[in-house]
């Protein structure tokens, strides 16, 4: 096992703070996010659109100088997503929505959070046979 | 239903979460990323030990390097390109291997990738505490229990909804925050196509379960 580092405490302080923000938001609601897809809860949609808004100010005014590592456009780009699309409007959960809903006591996220890793883990073994679909996460992220 | 903190709040504190992140750690936020690096763990120490060798050495990373470039390219065409590059700037030196070597993307161990999943959860705990909601339940809530039923089926319907955002989040290189919140905001194509793919499918599959297989709850 490896020591603790900087990073360690930095990741743990802002996935705390964003499981908490999540969880006091009803983004881990399922009937929240259902009402999002179905145009029946615009706060949350307004969610959306605001902090990308602030997100975009933000990037514009700290950012000029500073190289973040921008995503390209892969093969998987629009099949993977729109599986994601379907995922998430199913179990109501994203990647980390899953675990807030865990952490709020809903044990039936853990079979989620299973479906998750398996399903991670299963396109690590897809990428192997077809390489051409890598998204190159493992490298520097 | 207990109210949930105002909209805004929500959108503040996310922005102020993916800024910093990006602030502070130097690379955008992805929590897609961080299961990746939790799956492909063991890939770490293989990765250490191939670089290793070439902190130690510098002038191997060069070699090996010119080793790659002339496979790819032939021995030829790299001696035609380095002749012809000498002519034009002949006083001009190449970078020192040291210091590319310090160009090379540092890699965060696996452990805070994870160490930031186990914190989401945490958040999770923290968050329905204050709110005073945390209770242990085996559902998912009366509501997508309606949906889809109880105990197995919904149960069966987790599973395969996890494994959809789990391969699907990796075939498309992200997922809300990554492509949705980091992306869309720098205005970055992908994650342009990816968000609109994602939220379009989502809304497309809630209208359709809605109309027929709920016949309109």
């Amino acid at each position: 096992m490896e020591s603790i580092k900087k990073e360690h405490i930095y990741y743990a302080i802002f996935g705390l703070a964003m499981g908490c923000i999540l969880s006091m938001g009803g983004l881990s609601d399922f009937e929240q996010i259902n009402g999002l897809f179905l145009f029946e809860n615009l706060p949350l949609l307004f969610v959306f659109a605001l902090s990308i808004g602030l997100n975009m100010i933000g990037f514009f005014l700290f950012f000029k100088n500073k190289k973040l590592s921008q995503k390209s456009y892969i093969k998987g780009t629009i099949p993977g997503s729109a599986l994601f699309g379907v995922g998430w409007a199913i179990t109501g959960a994203c990647p980390s929505i899953a675990l807030v809903q865990l952490g709020e006591g809903k044990l039936a996220a853990l079979v989620t959070i299973f479906g998750i890793y398996f399903g991670v883990w299963l396109f690590r073994r897809f990428v192997i046979a077809n390489p051409s679909f890598d998204n190159g996460i493992c490298g520097e992220e | 239903m207990d109210a949930y903190i105002p909209w805004y709040y929500t959108a503040v504190g996310l922005a102020i979460v993916t800024l910093g992140f990006s602030y502070v750690l130097g690379k955008a936020l992805g929590v897609s990323g961080s299961w990746a690096r939790l799956v492909t763990r063991n890939n770490d120490r293989e990765v250490r030990l191939a670089e290793a060798s070439f902190v130690g050495n510098p002038q191997l990373f060069e070699d090996a390097l010119m080793a790659a470039t002339i496979r790819e390219f032939g021995e030829k065409e790299v001696n035609d390109f380095l002749a012809s590059r000498q002519k034009k700037q002949p006083t001009k030196q190449s970078s020192k291997p040291e210091d590319t070597i310090k160009k090379m993307p540092s890699r965060v161990p696996w452990s805070a990738h994870f160490t930031f999943l186990i914190f989401l959860a945490l958040g999770g705990v923290a968050g329905s505490m204050i709110r005073g909601t945390f209770s242990l339940q085996f559902d998912l809530g009366e509501f997508h229990t309606q949906m889809f039923g109880g105990s197995y089926v919904s149960m069966l319907v987790l599973l395969i909804g996890g494994l959809m955002v789990g391969f699907g989040t990796q075939l498309g290189g992200g997922c809300t925050s990554g492509h949705g919140l980091s992306g869309v905001s720098r205005l970055t194509p992908a994650s342009l196509i990816a968000t609109g793919c994602f939220f379009g499918a989502a809304i497309i599959f809630s209208f359709a379960f809605k109309l027929f297989v709920a016949g309109g709850i």
